[in-house]
């Protein structure tokens, strides 16, 4: 008996989709692969022309530690954001907790994300994500991320 | 442990307060009990006395007495307080 086609991930077409960050906080370019409510895979192609460049540093460019955290939360927020029943909800953070930064991110350099979604009950995500840069650890953090469309329905009436 | 003992815990460590701060305690009386920590209040109930709890349940739950009327529906008493 042949297996299920492995889910194809999303373009920046389907990214936009399924999640509501737009310009310049989009910080996931695709989706290269997701396993619909346990993980999801995807990449982050850096150039010299995105908008903090200039301002971290003008003499050493390098991807702000918030930015790096940001694609690894989207990428995170894709492990369930994929699902027709959750598509294009918008997401809080709750916490983030033992992030490590491992190495600088440069213009040129590709970051690739791996998130792994542990729970994912009544409107609160809790997983973990960690970035590479040519296979070499680059970030790293575990999140719990708030849906409130869906918190909402489970609001005490009082 | 009692069971209140338990109870109450669930409520002191997930919004971080004293015990003697929960009676007559409701949903959003503290600013750490808005809808992100009800869902962590109810984790913390479910976990701690291995249940779960259905929806009607989890939108009664207003207070933290009337969270103890709820659990006897899971066969939970607490015990009264001393």
């Amino acid at each position: 008996m042949s297996q299920a086609p492995a889910h194809p991930g999303f373009d920046i077409n389907g990214i936009i989709r399924h999640q509501r960050n737009r310009y310049p906080v989009l910080l996931i370019d695709r989706v290269t692969d997701v396993d619909p409510g346990k993980s999801a895979r995807a990449v982050k192609c850096f150039t010299y022309n995105e908008w903090f460049f200039p301002g971290h540093f003008d003499d050493e460019p390098n991807v702000p530690g918030f930015v790096q955290i940001e694609s690894l939360t989207q990428t995170f927020i894709m492990t369930f954001l994929c699902m027709e029943e959750y598509r294009g909800m918008k997401t809080n953070f709750v916490s983030i907790n033992n992030v490590r930064f491992k190495r600088k991110v440069v213009p040129g350099d590709v970051l690739k994300i791996e998130a792994r979604l542990t729970s994912f009950k009544r409107g609160l995500a809790i997983g973990s994500a960690e970035s590479f840069v040519d296979g070499e650890p680059a970030c790293s953090g575990d999140f719990v991320v708030a849906v409130p469309e869906i918190l909402d329905r489970y609001k005490p009436r009082g | 442990m009692s069971n209140r003992d338990t109870y109450n815990t669930a409520f002191t460590e997930t919004f971080m307060i004293e015990t003697k701060d929960l009676p007559g305690l409701k949903y959003q009386d503290i600013s750490a009990w808005d809808s992100v920590g009800h869902m962590a209040l109810m984790a913390a109930l479910e976990e701690a006395f291995g249940i779960e709890m259905d929806i009607d349940d989890i939108i009664e739950f207003s207070g933290y007495e009337a969270g103890q009327a709820i659990l006897t529906k899971y066969n939970i008493a607490i015990e009264p307080a001393v």
